[in-house]
């Protein structure tokens, strides 16, 4: 499939990133040229296969009681940062 | 004194006999940083004084006669993508510009914990995301043996740092390649242990499910040694897996005998350079003399497994770099017209060509009528590479590859085309989506001087016997 200018505005739009003009012609191509290259995919018929999130599923992971720990250095980080700053959230209409 | 082709092993015992002071040999690590980084550019920042003050009481404590840790006083440098409290983390990107964590990660813990004093943060391409450390935000790192040339990625920084003699042991992290690449580029040796046997807790995400730390230096011994150091169980990282760690070194020189070996058909691809295969070949050899069975082996799934690994890195990559917007960490741009400006301002200015390419990419393999075309599918292709290896597994012990098809390519050689440097990535990338242990070890150069690596492939939680036969690989090599 071939991903037009306006197809990466779309999605530095949905991923909260800015692509000057100059940058939108080069990255259509090269997006283009990567996506013709996975879409080898398709050549295999995986309607049968599971997929797969994560490696080793039979592991014990780690799972611990839901309850504050301080950790070595997670008092400074209380310490230094109280608070974050941000801009506007609403805006006017 | 010259620290190249030192190892922790040699130097502790020095140490031990009084021939060298822990604090001689940090200041000659320094000296040489001075002397030679300038033109390496494998250090992002340097640790000196912290360095300089652990040597002196390190020193104090030998005087007095006191048991030491297994690395005490050994050099080491750290990938810029792991924490290390109070010291910057840049992850080799502009965003996260002014970021100081106020913690260190797990297994950079433990190796301070093992007596290894930490030398500096080492150049990485942006976020690991990279085959040859060009993606950097800041410079570009260069391989210690030839200038014009690349030293792999994307821990580039931490391989050039153990192979131009700045660090005895440097660790570094391999989502697809991230530390076997730059181990064979630059003639050292490097290991990605499975999935899940060391903690990432304090390593910067990238693609979640196949990031994992490991070790560079120069020997597989201590590789294995700092790996029973990092490996093992850790509740800080719900992906942490709680399997025994053996001590690695302890049975890492019993002989080959009937170990089983397969050479995968699929990876002699047209790509793969003469000089490669010859020592790929040579290598096969070696480990027939060593007493192993060498057996042609099939993994039918591996052409996939490049669009396999960039539509789920990738993916992965979308979701875990969305947190810098701004707001917690680095720098901030804008804001006049809000929230949602702000974060577009901040991450067009602070990500990188390739950082912003992988987002996009992954972004659209996620987006709503895209998800099931590209992201499942891969997910699914995935598990098919799994099962290539879990059969491959029934009928041999390892698997042995070269580590690249190619030695080293130039600078610039591949920056305006990153299809070509996802290619480069072939026989490193099945590993970690197979969630494998693997280790490139040093095969000897090609006829520019440039290193060749081979590689070793275990089953999960193998490490043990492929370092024995990587050890036993490595000593057989030296004396032919």
């Amino acid at each position: 499939m071939k991903i037009s200018e306006a197809d990466v505005e779309y999605v530095a739009k949905l991923a909260n990133l800015e692509v000057a003009d100059d940058e939108k012609k080069e990255l259509a191509g090269q997006l283009s040229r990567i996506v013709e290259y996975v879409e080898q995919l398709n050549k295999l018929d995986v309607s049968s296969v599971e997929p797969t999130t994560q490696i080793l599923e039979d592991v014990k992971h780690a799972i611990r009681d839901d309850r504050v720990v301080l950790r070595t250095g997670s008092s400074e980080a209380g310490k230094t940062v109280k608070h974050f700053k941000v801009p506007k959230v609403i805006t006017e209409r | 004194m010259n620290l190249k082709n030192m190892t922790a092993d040699r130097l502790v015992g020095l140490y031990r006999n009084h021939d060298l002071s822990v604090t001689e040999v940090i200041r000659s690590v320094f000296d040489e940083i001075e002397r030679n980084d300038k033109n390496i550019h494998a250090f992002l920042t340097l640790c000196k004084d912290r360095a300089l003050e652990d040597a002196r009481r390190i020193d104090g404590r030998i005087a007095s006669g006191e048991q030491l840790e297994p690395l005490a006083g050994v050099p080491v440098a750290i990938k810029d993508n792991m924490a290390l409290r109070d010291v910057p983390t840049t992850c080799g990107s502009k965003i996260l510009d002014g970021y100081i964590p106020p913690y260190t990660a797990t297994a950079v813990e433990r190796l301070r914990g093992a007596g290894a004093i930490i030398v500096g943060k080492t150049n990485l391409d942006e976020f690991a995301m990279g085959s040859s450390t060009e993606n950097s935000g800041f410079f570009v790192t260069r391989n210690p043996h030839n200038l014009d040339y690349v030293p792999g990625g994307s821990s580039g920084g931490s391989a050039a740092a153990v192979a131009g003699g700045m660090a005895v042991i440097a660790l570094g992290s391999d989502t697809g390649g991230s530390i076997r690449t730059p181990a064979s580029f630059c003639g050292v040796v490097g290991v990605k242990p499975t999935y899940g046997r060391v903690s990432r807790y304090g390593l910067v995400a990238y693609a979640s499910s196949l990031d994992q730390i490991g070790p560079f230096a120069n020997s597989v011994r201590d590789c294995a040694q700092v790996l029973s150091i990092i490996c093992g169980f850790d509740p800080y990282d719900s992906t942490s897996a709680d399997v025994p760690v053996e001590p690695f070194p302890r049975d890492i020189d019993q002989p080959l005998k009937d170990v089983r070996i397969g050479i995968p058909k699929e990876y002699f691809v047209p790509g793969l350079d003469p000089e490669v295969k010859q020592r790929f070949q040579e290598s096969i050899s070696l480990f027939e003399k060593l007493g192993c069975r060498i057996d042609e082996i099939s993994l039918p799934h591996t052409e996939h497994a490049i669009a396999t690994y960039y539509l789920i890195a990738t993916a992965e990559a979308s979701s875990n770099l969305a947190r810098y917007d701004g707001v917690r960490y680095g720098i901030r741009e804008g804001g006049e017209s809000g929230l949602a400006e702000m974060y577009r301002k901040t991450r067009m200015k602070g990500f990188g060509k390739e950082v912003k390419r992988r987002i996009l990419l992954g972004t659209y393999a996620l987006s709503a009528g895209y998800y099931d075309a590209y992201y499942l599918k891969a997910q699914k292709v995935r598990t098919l590479i799994l099962q290539d290896f879990q059969r491959a597994f029934e009928q041999v012990d390892l698997i042995l590859t070269p580590t690249s098809p190619t030695v080293a390519f130039r600078i610039g050689e591949k920056t305006s085309d990153p299809l070509a440097m996802y290619l480069s990535d072939i026989f490193t990338i099945t590993c970690n989506l197979a969630g494998l242990p693997g280790i490139s070890i040093p095969a000897g150069k090609n006829t520019r001087s440039l290193p060749i690596g081979i590689q070793l492939l275990g089953n999960h939680f193998q490490e043990a016997l492929m370092l024995q036969a990587a050890y036993n690989f490595e000593k057989a090599f030296l004396v032919q």
